[in-house]
């Protein structure tokens, strides 16, 4: 029953009143003369690949990232690494300025466990967002802790009489990427 | 005889007023002018240079991200894609990298960005298709998409 309680249509169910605007993509037709609104304005979506060929290639894929990680077949390893609240892009042998105190003493190694992103010449690994920590291995040595150059923060207002001087120190951690491994097991 | 009145007369005025001036005039060192070499000049330049100071490390932050932005759309655009629907399609493959990390991908591996930049396409693409539906009318209903030719 078309006119029961909750059904606030204005007109009937059988005739539409705003006419649809283009075609169904799904249902070209070659009937009638081609006008601008003949067809949807966005491009012409290319045909989707079947799903065996689909999935064909990413077994393709996966199987080739596989056999390099296996064989330990790429160079230098980069990493993308959240810490301290912050994303590096990390390799071996950087230094790394941290804005904040570490809880680890000067020469205490350090394993840094969210990997967002690991990358080599030929492939790369998105983690969504992490990666696995049996994956990664990125591996960092506390070099020192100072403390930053006395910044200034000055607020004036002109006419007011109004005027504050703060000196700002804070502490900073220094730290090396020594290593980023990869574990031959990837599924 | 003895003088007493001219002990009274001289005044110490505060021994660290060379050390009081320097402290502000070593800041202004490298200023142009007399601003480098005049207190009162000096004073006033000094405030100004501070105050410019702490306003900058506020928007260096938001200078940053727009330099940021504006990279990764110009290197999207070079594959095919726009920034908005790079960075949305990237959040809803649940990619969690941010703008930084993102145009230092897009400057030193250009690779990896290509390979974002295809997720992004596919899950675009994917998007796309579940809208647009397959062309079938929904089960069991008289849909009002059907043609009246």
């Amino acid at each position: 029953m078309a006119a029961t309680r909750g059904l606030w249509r204005t007109w009937s169910r059988w005739s539409p009143r705003t006419p649809l605007l283009f075609p169904v993509a799904g249902r070209p037709h070659s009937s009638g003369p081609r006008t601008s609104l003949s067809g949807p304005p966005w491009p012409q979506q290319p045909s989707p690949v079947p799903e065996e060929e689909e999935r064909g290639r990413h077994a393709a894929v996966v199987s080739t990232v596989n056999r390099l990680i296996q064989q330990q077949d790429f160079g230098r390893l980069f990493a993308v690494v959240h810490f301290a609240g912050r994303q590096w892009k990390v390799t071996a042998e950087d230094l790394v300025l941290i804005e904040n105190h570490i809880e680890a003493e000067c020469g205490e190694r350090i394993r840094m466990e969210k990997v967002l992103l690991v990358g080599a010449e030929d492939f790369t690994l998105a983690g969504r967002p992490l990666l696995g920590k049996e994956l990664v291995r990125v591996e960092a040595t506390v070099l020192e802790k100072t403390e930053s150059w006395p910044k200034v923060h000055m607020r004036f207002w002109k006419r007011h009489r109004f005027q504050q001087k703060k000196i700002v120190i804070q502490p900073q951690t220094v730290l090396r990427i020594n290593s980023i491994e990869l574990d031959p097991r990837l599924s | 005889m003895v003088f007493l009145t001219l002990p009274c007369w001289i005044r110490s005025r505060g021994p660290d007023r060379y050390w009081k001036v320097q402290e502000v005039l070593k800041h202004a060192r490298h200023f142009r002018g007399r601003k480098n070499r005049c207190y009162t000049l000096a004073v006033k330049a000094v405030r100004r240079a501070f105050v410019y100071a702490t306003q900058a490390r506020r928007l260096k932050k938001r200078s940053m991200r727009t330099l940021w932005i504006s990279r990764i759309a110009a290197a999207s655009r070079e594959h095919g894609m726009k920034y908005p629907a790079l960075m949305h399609n990237l959040t809803k493959t649940s990619v969690q990298l941010n703008r930084h990390v993102i145009s230092d991908l897009a400057i030193t591996e250009p690779r990896s960005f290509l390979s974002l930049a295809k997720l992004a396409q596919a899950r675009r693409q994917e998007g796309f298709n579940a809208a647009l539906g397959d062309g079938k009318e929904p089960p069991g209903v008289f849909s009002r998409i059907v043609l009246l030719q």
